[in-house]
């Protein structure tokens, strides 16, 4: 077994690793980050996760109903640590596991992902804490210059294969209509359906006898049966996730998802503009690098003022023509609490992705993460849109727009408690002394 | 000991044939330099006046026959003046606005969007409630300058600065320390009767802010107002800090007139500090006593284990040298992480009641003879090392833990008899210099050793593609 992967189960078990391992770990940790581009291309399947904010237990959590690294691709979209008792072990685990599975696991920049916001909502006391010193803290701070400021995920289908164990009374189906694509499943933790949404099925002309289900089934990214809660998966996911995104510009039904942490910037119309931000940098006041990290979807028209003092809001017809621009079917954030896990906006345009359940202990809200699956409808050809300006032009007529990927929505509660011991009380501030 | 030999200063009132100029109070504080500019302002020393001597009124009293007299929540022993129960009427009219305004039912976020109505209600009616419950010829003060405002302007921005914020679904301890200014501006006003040392003061405890915390508990539960920029779980509390204060002092040895606030020690049958990691203790405790009042308060709302939520209170309630060591600590932590700190402090308003002006005494010289006659802001620390300008942000050897290094130096000696409790935190060493980030949560700071927003360190050590600009922003909300 490796250094690595000892590491990987001393966090695995909370427990965590010395400060000269975590240095050698945020050193491996650049070295490979330096490499992504600012946009990340990640291929479908993969699991969208939003905010952690230090709740290991319930990140544990999250991967009991998500499935295992390295077997559920995952992309994680910022916000590992302050304000949650285990920030260290939850971003060290999630380092861990980027720098021994990089092709599995995608880390993105949050706006706490920064040495200003951790020296004011907890993660740099917390250092300081654990290990006495400010050494880690900067070591880690370090890694945050380096990640990427967001993604774009390639090749997911629209259509998702029902999960087949549901909970029939409670179940809300929008249209169960025969021919109806399967386009949103929610599921509890225990893998059981508590609502599905479908649409009409899509007979574009050109392409009528692409009908997915009669060529090549939607590969099964589905829960087992049952209710053991750990999903079944099948095959070999796609994976590429620190593959550039310069692949081209086919065919495809299906637009690309862009995930970012907190959402879009006046100063930046297509997703190249994202490319060419200099990142490597503590995250500015302001400019197009702070507000892709801060800004936040609001009703409004066009861009308004953000409540934060930081980022902008920005409307449904900004998303709207922002996804049209760059060939895209859907915008994947997180940033903001939604009491449900999380919250579609502007006609499906936009999707905040919350994955702290009872966010600070108190919010009583449920977490969620999100799993676009694998577009094999192209007999195993991953069928793209790159998210590049103007690309969509030649590929949708006139009247037609992109569809938008299924959406499976795993949604959960936090971890039970009862495992956790009492520790023994620290040293107090020096105030107390 | 000083020759009037009493440790207690009280906030001194206004003198009516003193002409006086009132001013719409102003947002002074821009940025983290400010800060330290504060530290040595008269409004500074006057609220830090102000909340020692409340503090100092709390504590349990020695009576005569040698046993004592403590003040718990709900004593029949404070009668209520007729200020503080027009105060009192004040405050169920604000709650009563609850009831107008109910939370919103729709599909939200975490904080109800109603709370912004509930806000703009309060906004249009707050002339009206002031005038209803404070006397006229206290709002009705007028300037010397005819063309000046009336005392009202003042007293309205803290009274309306004290119930979180409207725009950002936010409640925090800069709204509290607006609350504790709205009621140090009517002592100034001469708005409380006078009366023996401590009566007056307690009556505003018990009387005013232990149902101000519990009218903000009940806004935070129904708004679901969300901890405006807390520490996470590395903060004290999300959302209050003054109950601590209050509370500890409560429990804490009782004392005489002429007596020092005790550093340690504890009333005889004080409940055990550990009490507030234990759900039946914090229970039965949190009726009568404010520490465990704000304690259960976030037993109501968190779930999780208390030393995992909460992980300072727990610390903290391991102390074995009792609950004047606590209040002592809490004095401390107060003024380095509420009135230090850049976030909390930025929206505090300045006008004429608490001044933005220089404080003489802050900064005397050291060793001066005035250090021992007359009043003064505070003691003089002899070998302080002052400078006569504020001292620019710098850097703290900040890569040790603030325990590691507690002991060796950065204490005080004990200090003469009227120090206080900003005295210890004055004694902190000139700031070394480094190229790391401070700890800017855990040093003591003062003027000599300015609390540094985040970002001010990144003038002394440029971040990474910061370009050495000067940041003008907050660390924002959320």
């Amino acid at each position: 077994m490796s250094d690595l992967d000892r590491a990987i189960e001393q966090l695995r078990a909370c427990r965590l690793i010395p400060e000269s391992q975590v240095r050698e770990l945020c050193y491996k940790a650049r070295e490979l980050l330096i490499e992504e581009g600012n946009v990340v291309s990640v291929d479908a399947p993969v699991t969208i996760c939003g905010d952690i904010h230090g709740q290991f237990h319930d990140l544990m959590e999250l991967f009991r109903v998500g499935g295992d690294v390295p077997d559920t691709n995952y992309l994680f979209m910022g916000d590992f640590v302050d304000r949650g008792f285990y920030s260290l072990e939850s971003f060290l685990l999630l380092l861990c596991l980027k720098v021994r599975y990089p092709d599995r696991i995608t880390l993105i920049r949050g706006n706490h992902e920064s040495r200003q916001i951790t020296t004011v909502y907890g993660f740099y006391d917390e250092c300081i804490r654990k290990y006495g010193s400010a050494n880690v803290w900067r070591y880690c701070c370090e890694v945050f210059d380096y990640l990427a400021l967001g993604a774009i995920v390639l090749g997911a289908s629209s259509e998702l294969e029902p999960t087949g164990s549901s909970m029939n009374d409670t179940t809300q189906s929008t249209m169960p209509i025969d021919d109806g694509e399967l386009e949103t499943e929610v599921l509890n933790s225990h893998g059981e359906v508590t609502s599905t949404s479908y649409r009409p099925r899509f007979r574009p002309s050109s392409v009528a006898s692409n009908d997915s289900r009669n060529i090549s089934p939607p590969r099964d990214i589905s829960a087992a049966s049952g209710s053991t809660g750990t999903p079944t998966r099948t095959g070999v996911p796609g994976t590429g996730a620190s593959a550039d995104g310069n692949g081209s510009a086919t065919t495809s039904r299906t637009g690309a998802v862009l995930c970012v942490h907190g959402g879009l910037s006046p100063l930046i119309d297509s997703v190249d503009k994202i490319r060419l931000i200099d990142r490597k940098q503590e995250v500015p006041h302001e400019g197009a690098m702070c507000d892709l990290l801060w800004s936040d979807p609001d009703e409004i028209e066009g861009w308004g003022l953000s409540p934060r003092g930081a980022g902008f809001l920005f409307g449904g017809d900004i998303v709207k023509q922002f996804n049209h621009l760059n060939g895209l079917s859907l915008v994947a954030r997180a940033h903001q609490l939604v009491m449900e896990g999380y919250k579609e906006m502007f006609d499906g345009g936009i999707v905040t992705v919350w994955s702290a359940p009872n966010y600070c202990y108190r919010c009583g809200n449920v977490a969620a993460i999100l799993e676009l699956g694998e577009d094999t409808s192209n007999g195993g050809t991953i069928a793209r849109s790159n998210g590049e300006y103007g690309r969509s032009n030649g590929v949708l007529g006139e009247g037609n727009t992109v569809v938008s990927p299924g959406r499976r929505y795993r949604v959960f509660e936090a971890a039970a408690q009862d495992t956790r011991g009492m520790p023994a009380k620290k040293p107090v501030a020096d105030y107390f002394l | 000991m000083n020759s009037d030999g009493r440790s207690v200063r009280n906030l001194s009132k206004s003198d009516a044939s003193i002409p006086h100029d009132f001013i719409a109070p102003g947002k002074k504080i821009h940025e983290s330099q400010d800060v330290s500019a504060f530290l040595v302002s008269k409004a500074y020393t006057d609220i830090m006046t102000f909340l020692l001597q409340l503090n100092r009124s709390m504590f349990p009293s020695k009576l005569p026959d040698g046993t004592s007299q403590s003040w718990p929540i709900g004593t029949d022993a404070v009668q209520f003046s007729a200020p503080i129960r027009q105060l009192q009427v004040l405050l169920s009219k604000v709650e009563d606005l609850i009831q107008e305004v109910p939370p919103d039912n729709g599909p939200r976020r975490f904080g109800n969007i109603s709370f912004r109505r509930w806000h703009e209600v309060l906004a249009e009616r707050a002339s009206d409630l002031l005038r209803e419950c404070l006397p006229a010829e206290l709002l009705d003060t007028p300037s010397a300058d005819p063309a000046g405002p009336t005392a009202e302007a003042e007293l309205k921005a803290y009274f309306l600065g004290s119930w979180g914020s409207g725009q950002r679904l936010d409640y925090g301890t800069g709204h509290e320390l607006s609350f504790l200014a709205f009621l140090a501006a009517i002592w100034k006003l001469n708005g409380f009767p006078q009366s023996e040392s401590g009566v007056e003061e307690r009556a505003i405890v018990l009387g005013v802010i232990e149902p101000y915390l519990e009218l903000i508990r009940a806004l935070i539960k129904t708004y679901t107002l969300e901890p405006a920029g807390s520490h996470g779980v590395w903060g004290l509390d999300d959302s209050s800090f003054i109950p601590y204060i209050f509370g500890s002092a409560q429990l804490s040895p009782a004392i005489n007139e002429a007596d020092l606030i005790p550093e340690e020690g504890s009333l005889p049958g004080a409940p055990d500090p550990g009490g507030v990691a234990k759900a039946n203790a914090v229970e039965r405790e949190r009726k009568t006593n404010m520490y465990f009042s704000a304690v259960g308060f976030i037993y109501d709302v968190k779930k999780g284990p208390f030393w995992e939520h909460s992980p300072m209170l727990y610390d903290i309630s391991g102390i074995r040298a009792g609950w004047g060591k606590i209040n002592k600590g809490m004095v401390k932590m107060y003024n380095a992480e509420v009135l230090s700190k850049f976030p909390v402090v930025q929206h505090f308003p300045f006008g004429s009641l608490f001044s933005w002006e220089r404080d003489p005494n802050a900064v005397a010289a050291p060793t001066t003879v005035h250090a021992t006659s007359g009043p003064q802001a505070r003691p003089v620390v002899p070998d302080g090392g002052v400078s006569s300008t504020p001292a620019r942000p710098t850097v703290d050897a900040g890569t040790k833990a603030p325990w590691a290094t507690a002991g060796a130096g950065s204490r005080a000696p004990p200090m003469g008899p009227t120090a206080a409790p900003w005295a210890a935190a004055r004694r902190d060493g000139p700031p070394a210099s480094s190229s790391t980030l401070p700890d800017t949560s855990r040093m003591p700071p003062g003027p000599m050793a300015p609390t540094r927003a985040p970002w001010a360190a990144s003038q002394a050590a440029p971040l990474p593609g910061d370009g050495g600009q000067v940041p003008t922003k907050a660390p924002w909300a959320k």
